[in-house]
């Protein structure tokens, strides 16, 4: 499966321009604490003044499920959605693509990539098992 | 919760601080034709459950002051409910919306109003109607999220619905502990044997481990028995003080304790995620109100949309060790016949999906003593568990039989 159609919207538009720039942005507050990017405040702290800022691009695998299709479509592939968390701290959930889940361990180091539905539509962060 | 603080058991805290006449019961239930039942909306469903609670505790609709609404994926349940029913003059009224949890809180703000003397007789009432004859339940829950903004990007990376953010919990459960599909199996199998004894059940034929092992994969690590039913129907009940019961029909169910817990870290960083739930909070919490033990809970009645919710409640109530639920699960102690008296009416996984009403609705039935084959001989003492969201939202009732009163 490949990722779906999203649009941005004004609250995501800074995001998504990272996304198209191959970068994750995560949210850096005042004193250095880092939060996912959804968020209004600082988790760690609650300051408001957050920056977008970059991920590294390391993560690391906190969970995962594998999603079967109905068996009407049995010739789709099984999708693989993870939990994965930063180095910096945060967790995102996605998919994990190009790898074989039954070898999936917590803790795996994981790499970003980003795909798009289509030229039409954003860039969507996903993982990869890192090299 | 490492990061909540815990409330001081206060004797006097909860119905307890009130008269004894003023103290909250539960004096009718409602319920109706639950399942496939087609061709109602969930408002006709809710004012059909609210006449069948009065008319079970033997009151007029006009006796009703208070009225708190609650509906499910499908909406169609709000305030406009009181013109539905034609109930005029009420003195409390509202919408309440925290998902699985709601039923539980539901009860408890109704109690705390009889108690207080805002109202006297309060109904409380969810519906939901998502089944229809041409579409499958996966269709109702796996709905996408509007393609834009957050929620947006969610969806388009293929995190949709509830199935893979409780699978995501289970399988980190399992990764801590060494919990297995069989362990979560076995709570399938024994809810089910529950259900074949309680005629409302919509799943009454017996499956065994085999058959829970042989259903397909949904999410891993949940199979197709490890998800609960979709259902249309509504439950409501009338909540009312102790004296005002005494001249109602059925016997009263004293609400004994209360308490939520409702973490805040949905699509955060979570250590707690998968391992701990507000229950651990509000468990202590509420059986502390109730002045009792966990040891003397007779009967337990505990939110199952996965056999994996059931499994991590069961740990964080304390009934087994954290990280035994598998274990524990796996002992034989469920099922009937069984030493822990859990979910006897087949739950939400086979018996009907009335969202908290499920779980609210069973501890009724047996704390009045009229589950029939089902019945618990010892029902003073009934916990009742609410969850809401991705472990979210957590509502704990402590309930007592009509003997608990005297």
């Amino acid at each position: 499966m490949n990722v779906g159609p999203v649009n941005r919207d004004e609250a995501t538009s800074e995001f998504f321009d990272g996304t198209a720039a191959g970068q994750f942005l995560l949210r850096r507050c005042p004193d250095g604490h880092y939060s996912e990017p959804a968020v209004a405040q600082c988790t760690t702290c609650r300051a408001a003044d957050l920056a977008f800022v970059p991920a590294a691009g390391g993560a690391s695998l906190v969970s995962w499920t594998v999603i079967w299709p109905k068996a009407a479509a049995a010739a789709a592939e099984p999708v693989v959605l993870v939990i994965a968390e930063f180095d910096e701290g945060p967790w995102w959930w996605s998919q994990l693509i190009g790898a074989d889940p039954a070898g999936l361990a917590v803790g795996a180091r994981l790499a970003l990539d980003f795909q798009a539905a289509d030229a039409e539509h954003e860039s969507v962060p996903v993982f990869r098992l890192a090299d | 919760m490492t990061d909540v603080q815990e409330l001081p058991a206060d004797p006097d805290s909860g119905p307890r601080a009130a008269r004894p006449g003023r103290r909250p019961v539960i004096a009718g239930l409602g319920m109706t034709e639950l399942g496939k039942v087609y061709g109602r909306s969930p408002a006709q469903f809710a004012a059909e459950a609210v006449r069948l609670a009065v008319a079970d505790a033997g009151v007029a609709l006009a006796d009703v002051d208070g009225l708190l609404t609650s509906s499910g994926v499908t909406g169609g349940v709000s305030v406009d409910l009181q013109r539905e029913l034609g109930l005029t003059d009420l003195r409390l009224l509202t919408h309440m919306q925290a998902y699985g949890s709601t039923a539980g809180s539901m009860v408890q703000y109704a109690s705390m109003a009889v108690a207080s003397g805002l109202a006297s007789v309060v109904a409380c009432v969810f519906a939901d109607s998502p089944l229809r004859p041409d579409r499958g339940s996966s269709a109702i829950y796996g709905t996408r999220h509007a393609g834009s903004g957050w929620w947006g990007l969610l969806g388009a990376s293929g995190v949709v619905g509830a199935n893979p953010m409780y699978a995501l919990a289970a399988r980190r459960h399992m990764e801590r502990y060494g919990t297995t599909t069989e362990q979560l199996g076995h709570i399938a199998v024994a809810q089910r044997a529950w259900a074949g004894l309680n005629p409302a059940a919509q799943l009454r034929d017996p499956i065994t481990l085999a058959d829970h092992q042989a259903s397909r994969w949904i999410a891993e690590p949940f199979r197709l028995l490890d998800c609960c039913l979709v259902s249309n129907g509504g439950i409501a009940i009338l909540v009312t003080t102790a004296e005002r019961a005494a001249a109602m029909r059925p016997p009263p169910v004293p609400v004994l304790g209360w308490a939520q817990c409702h973490p805040g870290h949905y699509l955060r960083r979570s250590p707690d995620f998968g391992l701990v739930s507000g229950a651990a909070t509000a468990g202590p919490a509420a059986l502390a109100m109730a002045g009792v033990q966990l040891s003397d809970v007779d009967v337990v009645q505990l939110y199952d949309c996965y056999t994996f919710t059931v499994l991590l409640s069961l740990e964080d109530y304390g009934f087994c060790a954290k990280g035994e639920g598998g274990p524990f699960a796996a002992s034989g102690v469920l099922g009937p016949g069984g030493k822990l008296l859990l979910n006897t009416g087949g739950g939400q996984l086979s018996g009907y999906y009335m969202w908290g009403m499920t779980p609210l609705s069973e501890a009724i039935i047996q704390a009045r003593g009229s589950a029939g084959a089902r019945q618990a001989a010892a029902h003073d003492i009934i916990l009742v568990s609410g969850n809401g969201g991705v472990l979210d939202h957590h509502a704990t009732l402590v309930l007592g039989s009509p003997a608990v009163m005297r």
